[in-house]
């Protein structure tokens, strides 16, 4: 339906580098290249050094220096002023490349990218669709990739349908301008490919931006460290070739079919917004209570919020949502980020919940306790 | 010769009659043997027994951290969990595991073994001997700050058994506000392990001021001194904010205070302000110290004056300077001002230099001296080596442009481990091998010693170049696992991991070794003029048996070596033909 660039970009990756495939990546890898040769140049130079020094001079204990020469003020001076001189220059390179990136141009497209434990949302400004970066069907892929259930070709389709209504997209040849968030604890926006990494402090606003200057899929990293699922927080980026294909594909992915039942919906909802990361459907403990069998139940909280206990009614779920830190479920951490749910999402989520069983009373411990 | 038992410290017969020692003169009890009882070790004021018993805690602690590095390595040799369904059956709780995991090593590391490594363990042994003094200026308050790292180290191994702690070494906020783990305990650990930090810096700083011997000026003393008196000044002018960091984020743990935590109120970015104005010098104070050590074996085993000894000294001071106003660097992309990040990159470019100015006068050291290659000054040139591929990559990072792409990636991990462990632990371990003989008595087996450097330095090397290469392509760092392209780099790692680990095992071998069965050592086995060599190995009581006076420790002309005893015999400092200050 939509066409999804699965071929890579022409640009390979070097022994030091990934493809360079952003408007940063010439100018830093140019700056890269000048640190490398520097630094290879003082590398050989000192080790040769030592080398010669440890052949040619090496002696049995007992024998004598052939100098006792301790100052050359020449030298000292030459190897002071010689690192002075390229610290300046490494400086003045980065300073130039750093201060390009800062502020983004002003007719750049505008994406919020918010991390959250552990899963990103992309949201477009042009549309206010809300994109997720779905890790958990990322690493669904890759786990059936090294079982050895699916072919190069078949993993790729597989991404490619993922990120139907999935990851970063942005087009080609036109500056992005990307505000990043956090809801709950640091995290940080990585793309080896574009060069660009940012901190997502929550509390704060931080800004990068890039124009993608190739067409294909790339990689999105999670770089903060920020708990259990770090290195599972990854999604991929992809570069439309035109502003006008991405338009197509923003204007399909961004939307729910609102034809549907509302817990299939729902059912959307706990996938698209990252509440998989942390709740399950099956009854298996995460990090979060599971929602199977959760409607109806008595759930009890922990001292750590408002204490007690009460039925898992609608108003209760919806609460719990809206204000994750109010009741804690007693016997998990209160951890739960507040998830900026639309109406409808929010509403849909609650029916999903509620077709996930429904109890008539009695408390639901959280199994496979241990 | 022989002990038979496996007492590491066993009396020797041969120290008490003076057999094989340099002097013929009639020698009393050593340090180790003029008491025997245990209180007289757990109570002692001398500082040789405090540094010893410092060294065996630094040593378990390296132990312990490195179990934790090799349970790491062995996790990432394959993006599937290998280790950790052993110990955790879900997904999650592997991961979780495996935050722990790397979060201990890097603590322990850090915190009990690289920080007090050099200065409390072989600065207490040979800052006073390099002296000429009897002890420190403050052997009680040296003593208690033994027993607040003991105490330090204590939290630390409950925080292990009350189920670990995963917020990585650096605490960062809000992670660290919210994680259910062990996270109070580990935070007071530090906080005491500061403490007795400061406390030994105060103490050498005062020892240096006040007890140098008669003709030692400030530019007589033996660079080591140089090194450990800059380091104590970060030691005491730095650690009291990581303390008071540390405790106000226990406040907002336990009485939800809002001072880092913007659900309270807080600003997550200033935890990084407060815990890098200490992390950052604190890097020096890992660094600086075995700088000094190296400055010792390069000359001493090169048999030639140090080269460029102002300049070496100076360096010293200037890097424990620079290193206060450089913490901003770590935190180019965490979205503090631009004009800061300028000025912080600007400023970090000034710590090079020093570095620079320190390798090559100790290659200029080396140039036509009579160089021993034995083992101590293996670690001496490995250092250099791995000091300089740790400076010259430190440079990508301080370049900002450069810096947006390698933040946090295993980059900065292979960066951070050449300065920290291939630089400091590397000097520690020289260190260690170059007052052995000193310290214990006895010699090490020589041959074993150098296997081990070569087999340490390889599989350093192994370990840390491909992290640089995975790390510049986008691996980001603190993953447990990872994409698919960069399983080749991480199994060379891991198995480099294995042959570091082999050669540290071999080192624990032939050193417990020495102390069973090693030759006796002599007086003066490398042929080093400072003042701890003018002493018996081990060292009487009190350190000397006559007052010493203070000669050129660098001075290395009228040493002669004496093949039957590998000792170097000085000719006395009062009839020296020509003193240096004299000429």
């Amino acid at each position: 339906m939509i066409a999804i660039p699965t071929i890579l970009a022409d640009s390979e990756p070097s022994f030091w580098l990934p493809a360079p495939v952003s408007n940063f990546a010439g100018p830093i890898d140019g700056d890269f290249y000048f640190v490398y040769w520097v630094s290879i140049f003082f590398l050989v130079l000192i080790t040769l050094l030592l080398g010669i020094f440890m052949w040619k001079f090496r002696t049995p204990p007992g024998a004598k220096a052939q100098s006792h020469k301790d100052h050359h003020a020449l030298l000292e001076v030459v190897w002071t002023g010689v690192p002075i001189i390229l610290s300046v220059m490494m400086f003045w390179y980065g300073y130039r490349g750093y201060v390009d990136m800062v502020v983004p141009p002003n007719e750049s497209i505008s994406i919020v990218a918010e991390a959250q434990k552990w899963a990103w949302n992309f949201s477009y400004a042009s549309n206010g669709a809300v994109i997720p970066g779905m890790s958990d069907d990322f690493n669904d892929v890759r786990a059936q990739i090294r079982a050895g259930a699916l072919t190069p070709e078949e993993a790729n389709a597989a991404e490619a349908k993922i990120l139907e209504k999935a990851g970063l997209h942005v087009p080609m040849g036109v500056p992005i301008d990307v505000t990043v968030m956090a809801a709950d604890v640091l995290h940080a926006l990585f793309i080896p490919a574009f060069r660009v990494k940012k901190d997502c402090v929550p509390g704060r606003t931080g800004k990068l931006w890039f124009i993608a200057t190739e067409p294909g899929i790339f990689d999105l990293f999670c770089a903060e460290y920020c708990g259990q699922g770090h290195s599972w927080m990854h999604s991929k980026v992809v570069v439309h070739e035109t502003v006008e294909e991405y338009e197509k594909w923003l204007a399909v992915a961004g939307s729910y079919d609102e034809t549907l039942p509302f817990a299939d919906n729902g059912k959307i909802v706990w996938k698209r917004r990252g509440c998989i990361s942390c709740h399950s459907i099956d009854g298996s403990k995460k990090v979060g209570p599971s929602w199977d069998g959760m409607f109806g139940s008595t759930r009890k909280f922990a001292a750590t919020g408002t204490p007690g206990e009460s039925i898992a009614d609608e108003a209760y779920i919806q609460e719990s949502i809206r204000f994750p830190m109010k009741k804690i479920a007693d016997g998990y951490p209160p951890q739960m980020p507040v998830v900026k749910l639309t109406d409808k999402e929010l509403l849909w989520v609650t029916e999903y919940i509620k077709s996930l069983g429904q109890n008539s009373g009695g408390t639901v411990s959280p199994r496979k306790d241990n | 010769m022989s002990h038979p038992e496996i007492d590491p410290l066993p009396e020797s017969e041969d120290v008490k009659s003076g057999a094989g020692a340099a002097s013929t003169d009639e020698l009393g009890p050593s340090y180790l043997t003029v008491t025997k009882t245990i209180s007289s070790w757990v109570f002692t004021l001398d500082h040789k027994r405090i540094g010893l018993m410092y060294l065996v805690g630094v040593l378990f602690m390296f132990l312990l951290g490195g179990v934790f590095a090799l349970l790491v390595r062995t996790e990432l040799f394959s993006p599937l969990a290998i280790l950790t369904p052993l110990f955790a059956s879900t997904p999650e709780a592997q991961a979780d595991l495996y935050n722990k995991w790397f979060t201990t090593h890097g603590a322990i590391m850090v915190f009990l073994v690289i920080i007090p490594g050099v200065p409390a363990a072989l600065g207490n042994f040979v800052l006073p001997l390099l002296l000429g003094a009897k002890d420190v200026a403050f052997p009680r308050l040296n003593l208690g700050s033994f027993y607040l790292w003991v105490t330090g180290a204590i939290f630390f191994i409950y925080v292990l058994f009350s189920g670990g702690i995963d917020t990585g070494w650096t605490f960062y906020t809000p992670y660290s506000a919210e994680s259910g783990t062990a996270v109070i305990p580990a935070l007071i650990g530090v906080f005491i392990l500061g403490f007795s930090s400061i406390f030994t810096g105060l103490n050498f700083i005062v020892t240096i001021h006040k007890m140098r011997p008669k003709g030692m000026t400030w530019f007589k003393m033996p660079l080591f001194l140089w090194a450990t008196y800059s380091t104590a000044v970060i030691q005491v002018l730095a650690t009291p904010v990581l303390g008071i960091t540390l405790l106000l984020l226990i406040l907002e743990r336990t009485l939800g205070i809002g001072i880092f935590d913007p659900r309270n109120g807080g600003d997550p970015v200033l935890f990084q302000h407060f815990f890098w104005f200490y992390s950052h010098p604190a890097v020096y104070i890992m660094i600086v110290p075995p700088m000094g050590v190296v400055s010792e074996l390069i000359a001493t085993n090169s048999h030639k004056r140090i080269f460029g000894y102002t300049y070496i000294a100076f360096s010293s001071v200037a890097i424990a300077i620079f290193s206060f106003l450089v913490w901003g660097h770590h935190m180019f992309t965490s979205g503090q001002s631009t004009t800061m990040n300028i000025i912080f990159s600007g400023i970090t470019f000034s710590v090079g230099i020093p570095s620079a100015i320190k390798i090559f006068n100790w290659l200029a050291t080396m140039y036509k001296g009579a160089i021993v290659l034995n083992t101590s000054m293996l670690y001496g040139i490995s250092f250099i080596f791995l000091f300089t591929i740790g400076g010259l990559t430190g440079l990508f990072l301080g370049v900002l442009s450069i810096d947006m792409h390698l933040h946090d990636t295993y980059f900065v991990v292979a960066h951070f481990h050449y300065v920290m462990m291939g630089s400091g632990l590397v000097g520690f371990i020289g260190g260690l091998h170059h007052w052995w003989p000193k310290m214990t008595g006895k010699m090490y087996d020589e041959f074993l010693g150098r296997i081990a450097c070569v087999m340490v330095f390889i599989g350093f090397n192994l370990t840390f170049i491909p992290q640089f290469v995975m790390g510049s392509l986008g691996m980001p760092r603190r993953y447990y696992t990872y994409a698919d392209k960069f399983e080749g780099y991480h199994q060379l790692s891991t198995i480099g991991s294995y042959v570091m680990a082999a050669g540290f095992f071999l080192t624990a071998y032939y050193l417990i070794q020495s102390l069973i069965s090693g030759k006796k050592a002599p007086m003066n086995p490398w042929g080093g003029n400072s003042l701890e060599w003018h002493t018996p190995s081990p060292p009487p009581l009190e350190n000397f048996y006559s007052v010493p006076v203070a000669t050129d420790p660098y001075d290395y002309v009228g040493m002669e070596y004496d093949q039957a005893t590998g000792n170097y015999s000085t000719i006395k400092p009062d009839q020296l033909p020509a003193r240096r200050e004299e000429r």
